[in-house]
């Protein structure tokens, strides 16, 4: 087992370290980040001080192996756009993404897998059909279109909920006294944004689950179980159920990094101050140092969240660690 | 053009503390004078008198300002400044200038309370208004100015410490700058409206923090004090009470950066937003309907086409008569109509009216609307059927250039858009020629800077501008003219005389005078239309002065 995890451990470092050179390399190719500040007419001057400011000046080799210098001492750099140690900013942005993301989060899983199981526990019934269609509408509908909607009708014509951003309470890491309260206070702000994230992946979770279930409720032991006379209750609570999880379960780790790395559209749309607007900003400004590092940070999550799958399936069936 | 000081001096005793009513309270207009500096010819300032309130009232309120993109910290150092213009918005909360524009002046007295320029405009001086603090109730000294200067690295930065002699403090409140040569651009340069280095930083709390702790913490002799932000997100500022000018009306501003058009239509339509900047576009008539709302159509600068190689061999834009044509194509009225609902100015001029010395008016009447007399103009220039060209529009203004290319098409000029986002785009223009290769391109372009027609003139005209698609020897004989000119009256007609070729030849085909339209909620004072006054300062994109800023309690 020490062998695999340390197999798998390498391959993670190995990705990782393939994220920060391709990363590294994509984001030169988006352009002139100094065009951003110096505007038409700048003196020369004033525009190599600024590629001497931002290191730009060196070549780029000079400039990988001082970003991995960096990256070894956890530095992300200095924002060329927002002037601050992007170490700083990400941590500030983080908690607000983890926040929308898990009440995203919850919404889709408690809408989808309740009418998940349900649409397949009766098939092809009117449950299974209101399901189907809560589904359709979830992945069809865009998560933009569902925030507008949202805006226009509880923002500005009912005027229950705030349209923009997070409300005052902030997360503040030196005073822990606001971790707590942080996660309760301003609900309010949360509900659109978190309704109209999640809304997306509800659908998707439903489908999952109503797949997921089906197949185990078709299964073999399944069958075995019913014929031994165990009453359904138990046979979908005690049996199915818990087999039909692994893939629902797997799925919605990896829906809610998406939820708190990716979710631009939404947080622009309700100016919610969350990792994804900062991405967005970053790229629109060529914002080099910004770009890589919210995308390492992304990344290092979803390789943890990988590794850690890969070393519990490891200790599940020995049969996978056995044959890596 | 010269005039002693002293005589001034006497002339301001003589017309003593003038009063002038505001819809705040009683404002003084301070006369500029007081025992002259230095002691020899000088040359003319037009600078008016700062107007200082002598009601101290008590703020009240919170006004909520939107941006249209996200808020940089980088814009709260001075010593940073940037040629953006969106950075003096936050200089006129957290900072104060020797010299800058107010709604009053275009050159305005602001820490200064006197300064002098000698004739042969190798000496500057100021004098310091008594008093004056930091926020952190720290006195701001001439150390304070002769630091800022020398530590200055933005935009402009090398003109003035190439410029530099030395600098000599006389005492606390009186300093001279020694240029080694001539340096008669340095009042306008030196003038808080242009650049950073006239926005004084506390070198004691600078040297304390340090570059990135002054970003995120700064300290200055504004009206207003940073009590917190989160980088990119929000700013928020609370009102200075010792400030020299008058304390300011409004008790907190909160800046927010709120990229999406929808959005801060949303927010100003719940009431969560007082301000939201950038409202042009598709929204802009639900704007316009919706009675809870006002707008300012905050004029910036006017649109115009270049022709980046038009004056290449093989370019049909090295005609003069294709480029008139280009010209006489475009409905103006109909594009404004479209465009910004009708507030648009038709334009004659590529330089902002409110630019010093730009033509306008019967000066530069705007362009006639003759598609019969641009149909033959392509016909004389041997182009009867037309020609194939790239468009490419400043971003994200993608259906006016849509708009303008249907024009184009009925003298056979067919464009294809080349959609670029704002940073590519500025990179382009920021190499110039070779941003844009080949030679059958036209730039839709705007550029509302500051600075007179001149700063205009020296970005977008001239040969040597790495921004500029031109070059005539007329007017570079003009323009080198007027670089060695040291006189003012000769330097404001050579720069009329340069704007006339340019719109003579048809360089450049200004369009319209583009309204960047700003929209208020119902909690700013004062109701009705008065709300317009915020927009009185000259070439300022921004409703600057923030302290005049007024808003109904909170409740």
């Amino acid at each position: 087992m020490r062998k695999y995890i340390l197999v798998r451990a390498l391959y993670s470092v190995v990705t990782l370290w393939l994220l920060v050179t391709i990363i590294f390399g994509l984001v030169r190719l988006t352009g002139d980040p100094v065009a951003m500040k110096a505007e038409a007419g700048a003196d020369a001057a004033y525009v190599a001080q600024l590629r001497q400011n931002w290191g730009l000046d060196q070549p780029l080799y000079w400039q990988y192996l001082s970003f991995v210098g960096r990256l070894l001492r956890a530095d992300f750099g200095h924002s060329f756009e927002k002037s601050l140690p992007v170490r700083d900013i990400y941590f500030e942005r983080l908690p607000n993404s983890l926040k929308l993301g898990f009440a995203a989060f919850l919404i889709s899983i408690s809408f989808g897998v309740p009418f998940g199981m349900l649409s397949a526990l009766k098939v092809n019934s009117w449950w299974d059909n209101t399901g189907k269609m809560i589904a359709l509408f979830g992945l069809s509908m865009p998560g933009f279109f569902v925030g507008l909607v949202l805006i226009l009708v509880f923002g500005i014509g009912l005027g229950w909920f705030p349209v923009l951003g997070k409300g005052s309470s902030a997360f503040i890491w030196d005073a822990p006294w606001t971790w707590v309260t942080f996660w309760f206070r301003d609900w309010a702000h949360l509900v659109m944004p978190a309704f109209a994230l999640g809304w997306y992946f509800s659908g998707a979770m439903l489908r999952i689950t109503r797949s997921g279930m089906l197949d185990v409720l078709g299964s073999d032991y399944i069958k075995l179980v019913r014929l031994k006379g165990v009453p359904e209750r138990m046979v979908v609570a005690r049996h199915a159920l818990k087999n039909s999880m692994i893939p629902v379960l797997t799925f919605a780790g990896l829906n809610l990094l998406i939820m708190v790395n990716v979710a631009v559209v939404i947080e622009v749309i309700f100016n919610w101050p969350g990792v994804g607007q900062l991405l967005y900003d970053a790229l629109s400004n060529r914002d080099f140092p910004m770009v890589q590092g919210v995308v390492l940070m992304s990344g290092l999550m979803i390789v943890l969240l990988n590794f850690t799958i890969d070393v519990l399936y490891g200790y599940v069936d020995p049969r996978i660690r056995l044959s890596r | 053009m010269t005039q002693r000081a002293s005589t001034r001096g006497l002339l301001a005793l003589a017309v003593a503390l003038a009063l002038m009513a505001t819809a705040g309270g009683q404002a003084v207009a301070q006369k500029a004078g007081g025992t002259p500096i230095l002691s020899e010819p000088l040359a003319k300032l037009d600078i008016k008198p700062a107007q200082i309130d002598t009601a101290r009232g008590t703020p009240k309120g919170t006004l909520t300002v939107a941006m249209h993109f996200a808020l940089d910290p980088g814009w709260l150092d001075p010593l940073e400044h940037s040629y953006v213009i969106t950075m003096q918005m936050y200089d006129y909360l957290v900072h104060d200038a020797m010299i800058k524009p107010m709604n009053y002046g275009y050159v305005t007295y602001g820490l200064a309370e006197h300064a002098e320029l000698s004739a042969d405009f190798r000496r500057a001086a100021f004098r310091l208004r008594p008093g004056l603090k930091f926020h952190d109730g720290q006195p701001l000294t001439t150390a304070d100015v002769k630091w800022t200067y020398e530590s200055f690295k933005g935009a402009y930065a090398k003109v003035f410490h190439d410029k530099l002699e030395h600098i000599q403090i006389a005492d606390d409140r009186t300093i001279v700058f020694h240029f080694k040569e001539p340096f008669i651009d340095f009042m306008d340069l030196y003038n808080g409206g242009i650049g950073g280095i006239g926005w004084i930083v506390p070198k004691h709390y600078y040297e304390k923090v340090g570059r990135d702790g002054f970003k995120a913490k700064p300290i200055g002799a504004g009206p207003y004090k940073l009590v917190s932000q989160q980088a990119g997100v929000q700013m928020t500022f609370e009102a200075f009470e010792e400030y020299w000018r008058r304390t300011p009306a409004t008790k907190t501003i909160v800046v927010k950066g709120v990229r999406d058009l929808t959005a801060r239509m949303a927010g100003l339509q719940t009431g969560e937003l007082d301000l939201a900047f950038g409202m042009t576009g598709k929204l802009l008539s639900r704007l316009m309907a919706d009675k809870s709302l006002r707008w300012d159509p905050n004029f910036t600068g006017p649109w115009w086409l270049m022709f980046p190689g038009g004056n290449e061999q093989g370019s049909p834009f090295r005609d003069k008569r294709v480029r008139q044509a280009v010209s006489l194509a475009i409905n103006r009225q109909f594009l404004v109509k479209q465009e910004t609902q009708g507030i648009g100015k038709p334009w004659g001029n590529w330089i902002s009216p409110e630019n010093r010395d730009a033509l306008q008016g019967q000066d530069a009447p705007v362009p006639e609307f003759n598609l019969e007399k641009a149909k033959q103009l392509m016909t004389q220039a041997g182009f009867p059927d037309g020609f194939e060209v790239d468009y490419t529009p400043f971003p994200p203004y993608f259906d006016m250039a849509e708009r303008i290319i249907t024009d184009l098409r009925a003298i056979g000029i067919r464009g294809k858009v080349q959609s670029l986002e704002g940073p590519a785009f500025r990179s382009k223009i920021g190499q110039g020629r070779k941003g844009f290769p080949g030679n059958r391109t036209i730039v839709q372009n705007i550029d509302p800077r500051a600075g007179g027609s001149k700063a205009n003139i020296a970005v977008y005209a001239v040969c040597d501008s790495p921004s500029s698609f031109m070059c005539d020897p007329q007017i570079e004989a003009l323009w080198k003219k007027h670089q060695a000119s040291l006189d003012l009256a000769e330097r404001e007609r050579l720069v009329k005389q340069i704007q006339r070729i340019v719109l003579d030849e048809h360089y450049f085909v200004p369009i319209y005078w583009n309204p960047f339209v700003a929209a208020v909620g119902p909690r700013v004072l004062p109701e009705g239309e008065g709300f317009h006054r915020y927009w009185d300062t000259l070439n300022a994109p921004y409703p600057w002065p923030w302290e005049i800023w007024e808003v109904k309690a909170d409740r």
